[in-house]
């Protein structure tokens, strides 16, 4: 004897409620994303020497030697760079970088900026730097002491 | 009376499995493509330079706006003092998170560095800012 199991009704599948929750999430990555191009500067990193955002208090006992090879360059609320006592436009910076790190190619930069120049004044001023070859950039920060 | 009879419409599959591909793929490219960051409570256009390097996923995003406003992962904060306050517990684990500072480009100096020497004081030992290489 064969049993014949009822057969069963075709089971319908609709696309239609699957499309709108796919174009639900389309929508709500589109909307919710960001779609800027980032990149990123280390401001700390780990292992770094202590970056001293502070300059340290100058040593009464001796007289400190100008560090051979320290290039400091002072930032000024307007943005613009002062190196030496000599303000300097962009393109004159990266000619002194650039003469500086063929001469010395472990040149440090120190970059010494005004509180009231912004971030993206500091951040030019170190892309200069990045783009002269200067593969070591300090950026210190006057601190009344306590 | 003579009813007519329209054949009944065949259904046609093939049409709306083709949608649900392109539906599909134009879903994974956005997904891709963009970026789930916290967004700011307030406007942040980062700094413009060509030199950074790729920006890592993950860690904590700090938000710095032009008037100094502070956000932690699109949370607003108050103060620098409740910032570190609510970073302190995590920095002081043997591996510390990785922070990264969204500021806007005309912040001045003396509210981002500040920021920063703070973050290192509680033992955060990966700090970046983030900076953009296309104007927008």
């Amino acid at each position: 004897m064969r049993l014949r199991r009822s057969r069963r009704t075709g089971l319908v599948i609709t696309m239609t409620p699957m499309v709108d929750a796919l174009l639900i999430l389309l929508v709500f990555f589109m909307v919710t994303s960001t779609y800027l191009d980032l990149d990123m500067i280390p401001m700390v990193e780990r292992g770094a020497a202590p970056t001293g955002h502070t300059l340290p208090a100058p040593d009464t006992a001796a007289p400190r030697t100008p560090e051979a090879g320290t290039l400091l360059v002072r930032l000024g609320p307007d943005g613009r760079t002062v190196v030496r006592g000599q303000p300097l436009t962009e393109a004159a910076l990266a000619a002194a970088l650039t003469a500086r790190v063929a001469a010395n190619p472990a040149t440090r930069v120190v970059i010494l900026p005004s509180g009231q120049a912004n971030a993206q004044a500091l951040v030019s001023t170190l892309e200069i730097a990045a783009r002269a070859g200067v593969t070591d950039v300090r950026v210190v920060r006057l601190e009344s002491r306590p | 009376m003579i009813r007519l009879h329209r054949p009944a419409p065949r259904p046609r599959p093939d049409t709306i499995v083709a949608l649900i591909d392109v539906v599909f793929f134009l879903l994974v490219f956005f997904m891709l493509v963009g970026r789930m960051d916290a967004t700011a409570p307030f406007e942040v256009r980062p700094p413009v330079a060509g030199v950074g390097e790729p920006l890592p996923g993950g860690g904590l995003t700090v938000s710095l706006g032009q008037a100094g406003q502070l956000a932690l992962d699109g949370r607003p904060i108050a103060s620098r003092e409740a910032l570190l306050a609510a970073l302190r517990p995590r920095a002081g684990g043997g591996d510390p998170p990785k922070v990264r500072i969204n500021a806007h480009a005309s912040v001045p100096l003396r509210e981002l560095l500040p920021l920063v020497t703070a973050l290192e004081g509680i033992g955060l030992t990966s700090v970046v800012l983030v900076v953009t290489p296309t104007p927008p």
